[in-house]
């Protein structure tokens, strides 16, 4: 009864933990057409060019398929997670089998009970794994994106490429003038001795 | 004895090479595949599958027929649902591309359908461990009902990943074959291939740091599109469909190696004469039968000639075609796995 009760702590408590980085499910009743539209996050390279004349922005042409079929409203390449079960007669199915799986999982730990320590260590295990699994398939793990564009300064007074991630938003034309903006998550950086 | 024949008996002859040897030929294998897998993976699969693929089945379906009993006895039950599973499975499978073109169904159902067939592909093999336990009183395999459970439940969130997780898995099958034959005919050797397992992962683990980066490869021509659904490219679009194709196609040489040059040569007796009837226990016992074998043999020599006929002729649609009907060799490894735990 123990294991069981630690294990249902175990699974409780991981939950929020795994879903705690999750960005909030945009409501697309909220969405107005006059706010800034999340499309998609991808990589961005800043390098630089001494011989270049004019500034350039090279897009793949994946990319840009994926940015018209967003803007079109149509699904452009779906991601893993949105593969998964988007029908509710198979989350249903899905959700009762795992009951199942579950509940006879639990019984047979009770009856194993003389193996306590294995059970808890094995009940540990498997809830990391899964919680590692939802962070990585669920969450942004990993570092802020901010993190990757830090030395970008020197990077560039240095001439060298430096390569991070990027979301791609849609912004009115009154907003911005009908110029693009590339707004970095940088912080101003003071010299020693200035407040 | 009425189980499985034991490998002991298998004649010997000839010197037998060390561990050193065995695991130097293994590493170099392992090294070698996965270097032309990433280098040229879509050439190098045409070609390893018409060469390969067809008598990588007949050696399997040899290695097959020599692990099977003269008669069940207590296995009955278990050969019985063995075979009538396997039987039902592949022909629902088999039938399943004309119950999509003659369907005007959604995804979603085709998905429901997928899902169904994979549930029902879980039962036959939990039916399969269920009746084996009953033979091995030592064991507890119960902890084997959540787990299928578990699986039901994932594969009905998502099929086609299940379906691809089956394309993945099922060459590794192969090489636990594999480890289960060395520890009954070279004791000695099994140490040193689990040894040598461990480099596998560490394989997978480069391929993926090295190709993952790397553009998809173009599948603009009917059959480069067929090799790259294969691998799952469809299913997982934002992987490098050069990743999948060579990790599968590597996965995949490793498979054909196993049942084409490994299992074959451990047996030094089999691998000298391997077109030999008598050399299959079923044949060679006074109640077997070894006109019924010889056909069988025969009949599966000529399936492999007409295979490289049609891939001379189609290649893509007899790949097409092989890959269709080849599941019925993907579910007959789990009955003779499972009689070998």
């Amino acid at each position: 009864m123990k294991v069981l009760l630690f294990a249902c702590c175990v699974v409780l408590f991981n939950a929020p933990l795994t879903s705690a980085d999750l960005r909030p499910p945009t409501k697309p009743a909220e969405q107005k057409v006059s706010e800034p539209k999340y499309i998609l996050h991808t990589g961005l390279e800043i390098t630089t060019d001494p011989k270049a004349y004019e500034a350039k922005l090279q897009i793949p042409q994946s990319q840009l398929q994926n940015f018209r079929a967003a803007l079109d409203g149509a699904p452009g390449n779906p991601t893993v997670v949105g593969g998964i079960a988007v029908s509710a007669p198979r989350t249903i199915i899905a959700g009762l089998l795992m009951f199942l799986a579950v509940s006879v999982a639990g019984v047979l730990l009770a009856r194993s009970f003389g193996r306590t320590q294995k059970a808890i260590a094995a009940i540990v295990l498997v809830v990391m794994v899964l919680g590692a699994a939802a962070i990585i398939t669920r969450g942004n793990a990993g570092p802020p994106g901010s993190y990757r564009w830090r030395n970008l300064p020197q990077a560039l007074a240095k001439g060298e490429s430096t390569t991070g991630g990027v979301d791609i938003e849609v912004v009115p034309d009154d907003q911005l003038s009908g110029r693009m903006r590339l707004i970095m998550p940088l912080k101003k950086q003071t010299a020693p001795g200035e407040e | 004895m009425q189980s499985a024949v034991e490998l002991r008996t298998w004649p010997t002859a000839g010197a037998v090479p060390s561990a050193r040897v065995f695991v130097a030929i293994v590493v170099l294998c392992t090294i070698a595949s996965a270097a032309f897998a990433s280098w040229l993976p879509l050439q190098v699969s045409i070609v390893t599958v018409f060469l390969f693929a067809g008598p990588h089945n007949w050696f399997e379906l040899r290695y097959f027929l020599m692990r099977l009993p003269v008669r069940f006895g207590r296995s009955r039950n278990f050969f019985l649902t063995a075979f009538v599973g396997l039987g039902v499975l592949t022909l629902v499978y088999v039938s399943l591309p004309f119950i999509y073109n003659a369907s005007t169904r959604s995804e979603e159902a085709w998905s429901t359908v997928i899902a169904t067939w994979n549930t029902a592909l879980i039962i036959w093999l939990s039916a399969l461990i269920w009746l084996r336990s009953k033979q091995k009183s030592r064991t507890n395999w119960a902890w084997l009902i959540p787990v299928g459970l578990a699986l039901c439940s994932l594969n009905w969130l998502g099929p086609n990943f299940f379906s691809l997780a089956i394309v993945y898995v099922h060459p590794l099958v192969a090489l636990w074959f594999l480890d289960r034959h060395l520890r009954r005919t070279r004791p000695a050797w099994s140490r040193a291939y689990r040894r040598c397992l461990c480099l596998l992962p560490l394989v997978l683990v480069g391929m993926f740091w090295q190709l993952s980066q790397s553009e998809s490869l173009a599948d603009n021509n009917g059959l480069f599109w067929r090799i790259t659904q294969h691998s799952g490219a469809e299913v997982l679009p934002q992987v490098s469909s050069h990743l999948l194709v060579s990790v599968h196609l590597f996965l995949e040489m490793l498979h054909y190696a196993v049942w084409i040059v490994a299992l074959p040569l451990i047996g030094q007796a089999a691998s000298r004469r391997f077109w030999n009837v008598k050399t299959v226990p079923v044949a060679r016992h006074p109640k077997g039968f070894p006109r019924l074998v010889a056909a069988v043999f025969i009949v599966a020599f000529v399936a492999v000639a007409a295979l490289w006929f049609g891939f001379s002729i189609d290649y893509a649609t007899t790949r097409d075609v092989y890959f269709t009907i080849a599941i019925a060799h993907v579910l007959a490894e789990a009955p003779f796995l499972l009689r070998m735990i």
